[in-house]
């Protein structure tokens, strides 16, 4: 992705501000959103899912590996027997055709390796990007130089060729869940990563408290954890909430290229590729996991935009000064509110630091 | 304009530094790959004679560097290729000769490039049309509940894999309601009007799955517009949110716009694998993915060198423009 | 079965036995009439017939083809010396002539095989067709650059196994001799009763030594046949035939060649040819598919709704899925192991995950369901239909592995249900009830391939398929059974590695018989005797089942390719 364009999509997080506010603060303004609040709750409830899918299935009597045949109609393709796929008491959301495998099981039990491989991918990618974007920004020009390159050829890399040169070289042994978010992760995600913290590094190294530790002797390894990191948190944040959607979805591509999570482990993606035929003869097949990547997908963004707006606080103001109140927006007309005039101070900073970093960032 | 001047021979440089390491890259990674590709290119029948002949013919028993060393003798000065009966050469600069097909790899890019560059362009329109529309809207009614629907309604694209979309799309549009026909893909140049009739439903679903980001990066920008202080000082003036929202916000939210645009399309030119297999569009994806599978390394070389040079070229055009709207940035 | 377009084309196409032969279909042996496509008239001639493919036709060279006639589409522009009959179920897995007055004369021991050519023969530019052309057409399908033949003719012709085609051998082959431009005849290392078979396949298609020129001649191969190259677009993609006015019917008693011209459009998803052909609207009423089949999910739609079904042709082709054991490698060594596998087997769940009954039949033996392959009805491990845990665990515990045993499955992560996860899991829950723990070890395609036929790397335990290079037992048996077809140091077939003198012996007196009825008796007992040693599990034989459209008529499905014949098809 072009340095600019990075520059942009973090635009709102305020990254000159020092994470000095505090948790606290942020807590409260989070809390301030409901709609951030109902995500972070379904989000919630969506990892608690995945993490109790045993106990989930237990008490549902059924389990994500155990064939059917009675329940469906082998003479016809195997679709599930009865309406809706089969939905009963045993069944809670019917069974999967061809197999009749318990539909629920295999959903609750996908929530797992869809959510975990979308975050391990995030973690990877962000760990990476933060690693690579900070040493290209403290190091030499060399560095720098080889590091940048470097980025630059897997943003080049088409998935499908890293997909399959990690999987002609890593043994068959290895876990494939695993494999797949280290290939998401490779593919995607860290380069922008790197080039958004190489950029605000280059900002930050410049403001007057890093670069007095910097001029107090302290080593770089100490400047970058002590000082730098803080700073990139809120950056960093905002863009890996937009990371997890789309690594849930580079999860469903692969398994249609035929490289995602091997059956018999159920996944989203996985289940959506084979389902796709089955869309009109089995429509729930298909609708489940499709509404369940949706709701995720969904949640993860609102709360990512929640967390945006707690992590800067003009973005907050921006509602508050919103359209929609068209009163309060005529009585700015009269006299701004003192609490719009404070917040406006640091809007400046932004703009300023796109530019700034626009600048630094070719040199 | 030294400046510029200076900016373009740096990122020619890169570019060129970039593709080369690729390159290599591919090489070595298809040297440890398994898979025969003698005997994929014999047939499984063949016989271990046969299939080492075949690996003569192919130079698949050459030491890496030996074989790497041809694909750049290739590159600049050309290479000659026996068809049995006769001698063909292929002029540099030549990406060499399909192990499977025996075509060459720049005349198989030629043929498929028109057709990813149909895809991505018609996509485009669709998807800049749909993702700065609904962004708009949903920074003028930010924070509302119809925001809300309209985020939720991007999402749905983006959150369903095109594989999906594109499928019932095709069921319900060509099959059941006999809209239109089932897309084929047909040259411009041949009929430009069942070009387009072909592909709007590719384009359509394209379109859908890239919209959201275009709709997310415009309501942020739009609202990083509206937060500055001379917005301020025009509500405090009295100007209409309207022609706040019109007039300054969304210019405001061009720039960005257009970098991602850029860099979407670039990547799309290759990367649009999922969406020309469902439809049967003969693109460079898919004839990448194809080349991957039967372990086709001048194939894959070239094809990957040919994306990667419309994702670098993406990445440097996205940042000129970028300086072009926005005159505060600075090539340097 | 559904199956991105992007796997594979050649590797498809020339995948370990005729996957391209499994090419179309249509109304099935049994309702074959033209009463249920469409249309009740007779056939006529006319009209635009559409081919809606999945896999582009990049080999259009007849030295690169492996199957009988190259499959459907290759078969309207190559003659070959004899060729499949044209006719529906059993009838059709006969070999009549075509360029040849007969299907060959033997001599004695059926290791001269002699032919004439039939007089007035010529190609699309009236040129006549001689007997040097068959010769020459064969001699380069010995060349490295257009390698992707069947073996048989290395293996069979006297002195042939070193040649390396007239490119860099100008002498040619002597064991063809041609002794005037009518007769030719073929020298062979031994008998081999079952030649007229092998001369249905294109390397037996005449080339004229003028007009080749190596691998650029599949872009407009010369035809023999009834219809001409007149388009062909990337590499096979787009192919269009035309009529060739210089084939005469009279020569010609097979095809019938109704349609005009016939368009041949490929690259398209196997879901999206279903739903064009179930829609069959405009161009696509007359339109027919040569290589993709109903999978599970259409079927389920198309069986609810009576005018689509009637659209559906269906066939079989000689083609089985196993499951193959490396007896070299513990704890498979041991038969009453494998015996435990073959008995916890649950076919019913392996035919669910196949597509379901109708979709595929449990198998039980090696060999195909079909007369011709002298197919003898045994089951020297008596399952039933959905497994005997307890029998399979008694004999785990005669073997000493009284609380079970675990083992790995090797099977490939292509989509194609066959040797796919899908079918892999099954087994693998089938097995779990006779204290089998099977862990699954899922190889991408190339890996599969290069694992399962070097002797050096072969699992103990994986899933095979074979298919049939023409309707009898002697291509079927022998490259898996045949000791002396081993391979040490290249693409091994006889995954069992059984080298039996008997067995042997067995296979080279059936190779002798010149009487074909004779012959598939005898391998049927061969097979027979073969299943008892456990060296495979048979699963399933699959069943072809196929949309056409709303306009096609006069549906002909032989059981030689499983799939309904385009040279039959007529759209007016």
């Amino acid at each position: 992705m072009s340095e600019a364009l990075v520059a942009v999509e973090t635009a709102g997080a305020d990254t000159a501000a020092p994470a000095a506010s505090g948790a606290r603060q942020f807590w409260r303004r989070l809390r301030a959103q409901r709609a951030a609040l109902v995500a972070a709750a379904v989000v919630a409830l969506l990892v608690l899912i995945a993490l109790g899918a045993p106990l989930l299935t237990a008490l549902e009597g059924q389990d994500p590996t155990t064939y059917h045949p009675s329940l469906i109609d082998s003479a016809r393709g195997g679709v599930p027997i009865g309406s809706f796929g089969g939905i009963g008491a045993d069944h809670w959301l019917g069974v999967e055709p061809q197999t009749g495998r318990d539909m629920f099981a295999r959903l609750v039990y996908g929530a797992r390796v869809s959510l975990g491989v979308a975050l391990a991918a995030t973690a990877v990618q962000v760990v990476l990007g933060v690693a690579m974007g900070v040493a290209s920004g403290l190091g030499s020009r060399w560095a720098d130089l080889v590091l940048s390159r470097i980025t630059d050829i897997f943003v080049s890399m088409p998935l499908m060729v890293m997909a399959l040169a990690l999987l002609a070289i890593v043994p068959d042994g290895f876990p494939r869940p695993v494999l797949v978010a280290l290939i998401i992760s490779l593919v995607s995600g860290w380069s922008t990563t790197a080039k958004m913290v190489r950029a605000q590094t280059l900002t930050l190294k410049n403001l007057d408290y890093v670069a007095a530790s910097r001029l107090s002797g302290w080593s770089t390894w100490r400047t970058a954890v002590r000082e730098l990191l803080p700073g990139l948190a809120a950056p960093v944040i905002t863009y890996a909430a937009l990371l997890i959607p789309s690594n849930i979805s580079a999860e469903a591509a692969l398994s249609f290229l035929g490289v995602g999570v091997k059956p018999p482990t159920p996944s989203w993606g996985q289940m959506l590729t084979s389902a796709d035929v089955w869309y009109q003869a089995a429509p729930q097949y298909l609708l489940l996991p499709a509404a369940a990547l949706f709701v995720t997908v969904f949640a993860l963004t609102v709360l990512g935009d929640g967390v945006r707006v707690a992590l800067d606080p003009r973005a907050a103001s921006r509602l508050r000064i919103g359209t929609g109140r068209r009163r309060e927006a005529r009585a700015d007309k009269a006299a701004p509110k003192a609490g719009t005039a404070a917040t406006a101070t640091p809007a400046t900073a932004t703009s300023a630091n796109v530019t700034a970093a626009k600048k630094e960032d070719r040199a | 304009m030294n400046g510029f001047t200076g900016f373009v021979l740096r990122r020619v440089i890169g570019a060129v530094v970039t593709l080369f390491a690729l390159s290599v890259i591919i090489y070595v990674v298809f040297y440890v790959t398994p898979g025969n590709v003698a005997q994929i290119t014999c047939g499984p029948r063949c016989s271990p004679a046969q299939v080492h002949q075949v690996a003569q013919q192919l130079h698949l028993d050459d030491p890496l560097y030996v074989r790497y060393w041809h694909f750049l003798q290739g590159l600049f000065v050309g290479q000659d290729f026996s068809t049995g009966t006769s001698v063909e050469h292929c002029s540099a600069p030549c990406l060499g000769q399909s192990y499977q097909s025996d075509q060459q790899v720049t005349s198989i890019i030629l043929a498929k490039l028109p057709v990813s560059f149909s895809l991505v362009l018609g996509a485009m329109v669709i998807w800049l049309v749909l993702g700065v529309g609904t962004g708009v809207l949903s920074a003028w009614r930010r924070g509302r509940f119809s925001e809300r629907v309209l985020t939720a309604i991007t999402l749905a694209g983006t959150a369903t894999p095109v594989f999906v979309i594109g499928l019932i799309l095709m069921i319900v549009v060509c099959g059941e309601l006999q809209l239109l026909p089932f897309p084929e893909y047909v040259n411009f140049t041949d009929d430009p009007e069942q070009w387009a009739w072909n592909l709007l439903l590719p384009w359509l679903s394209l379109a859908l799955v890239e919209a959201a980001g275009f709709a997310r990066l415009t309501r942020a920008s739009m609202l990083e517009t509206l937060a500055e202080d001379h917005i301020r000082t025009f509500r405090a003036y009295g100007v209409g949110e309207r022609a706040i929202i019109a007039r300054h916000a969304l210019r405001g939210a061009t720039a960005s716009v257009i970098a991602l645009n850029a860099v979407t399309f670039g990547s799309a030119v290759g990367g649009a694998v999922l969406t020309e297999t469902l439809f049967g569009l003969p693109g460079i994806g898919q004839e990448l993915v194809h080349a991957v599978k039967v372990v086709d390394l001048p194939v894959v070389v070239g094809m990957v060198l040919v994306i990667g040079f419309f994702v670098v070229l993406a990445n440097a055009v996205a940042d000129v423009l970028y300086a072009v709207a926005d005159r505060r940035v600075v090539l340097v | 079965m559904r199956q991105p377009s992007v796997i594979t084309r050649r590797v498809a196409a020339v995948s370990v036995s005729l996957v391209v032969a499994a090419g179309a279909a249509a109304c099935g042996p049994k309702d074959n009439d033209a009463k249920g496509s469409g249309g009740d008239s007779a056939p006529r001639k006319g009209g635009t017939l559409t081919v809606l493919n999945s896999e582009p036709q990049t080999d259009f060279d007849p030295a690169r083809l492996y199957t009988s006639g190259g499959g459907n589409v290759p078969s309207l522009v190559f003659r070959t010396l004899t060729t499949r009959n044209r006719e529906n179920g059993a009838a059709g897995s006969k070999v009549v002539p075509d360029l040849a007055t007969d299907t060959g004369r033997p001599n004695k021991d059926a290791t001269v095989w002699t032919y004439t050519l039939k007089k007035g023969l010529t190609y699309e530019d009236g040129t006549p067709i001689t007997s040097a052309d068959i010769k020459y057409g064969i001699e380069r399908s010995f060349a490295p650059e257009l390698s992707g033949g069947a073996p048989y003719l290395r293996d069979w012709l006297v002195g042939a196994a070193d040649y390396q085609g007239p490119y860099k051998d100008k002498k040619g082959l002597s064991a063809i001799e041609t002794p005037d431009s009518r007769t030719i005849v073929f020298h062979l290392d031994k008998p081999e009763g079952e030649f007229p078979f092998l001369a249905t396949q294109t390397q037996f298609a005449p080339v004229p030594q003028g007009k080749d020129n190596g691998t650029k001649y599949e872009a407009h191969p010369i035809s023999s046949g009834p219809y001409k190259v007149v388009k062909n677009e990337n590499d096979g993609e787009h192919v269009v035939l035309e009529r060739n006015t210089h084939w005469s019917a009279a020569t010609d008693d097979e095809r019938k060649a109704y349609p005009d011209t016939i368009d041949v459009r490929s690259g398209l998803d196997s879901s999206v040819i279903n739903q064009r052909l179930s829609a069959s609207q405009g161009a696509d009423a007359a339109a027919v598919t040569t290589d993709t089949n109903l999978g599970p999910a259409e079927l389920a739609k198309v069986s609810g709704d009576k005018q689509l079904a009637a659209r559906v042709g269906t066939g079989h082709f000689g083609y089985t899925n196993y499951i193959a054991f490396n007896p070299t490698v513990k704890p498979f060594d041991n038969p009453k192991v494998r015996q435990a596998v073959a008995y916890a087997v649950d076919r019913s769940s392996v035919v669910n995950a196949a597509g379901g009954s109708a979709l595929a039949e449990p198998a039980t033996t090696f060999l195909p369901d079909q007369k011709s392959f002298g197919y003898t009805p045994y089951d020297p491990f008596p399952a039933g239909a959905s497994g005997n845990a307890a029998k399979a665990r008694e004999l785990l515990a005669q073997a000493g592995y009284k609380n079970g045993l675990t083992v790995t499955l090797t099977h490939s992560n292509a989509k194609d249900f066959e040797t796919s996860p899908e079918i892999a899991t099954a087994v693998q829950d089938a097995l779990k009830k006779a204290g089998i723990t099977v862990k699954l070890q899922g190889l991408e395609d190339n890996d599969y391939r290069d694992k399962i036929h070097s002797v050096k790397t072969e699992p103990g335990l994986f899933l095979a398929h074979w298919g049939a290079d023409w309707p009898s037992g002697g291509p079927f048996l022998a490259p898996i059974f045949d000791g002396r077809q081993i391979v040490k140091d290249g693409a091994n077939f006889n995954t069992g590695l059984l080298n039996d003198k008997s067995v042997n012996d067995e296979i080279d007196a059936i190779n002798k018989l010149t009487d074909l009825d004779a012959a598939a008796k005898r391998w049927g007992a061969l097979d027979q005797k073969i299943g008892d040693k456990a060296l495979v599990v048979p699963l399933f034989h699959p069943v072809y089942k196929r949309l056409y459209g709303s306009a096609v008529k006069n549906i002909v499905i032989s059981d030689w390719t499983g799939v309904l014949d385009i040279s039959q098809v007529s759209v007016k």
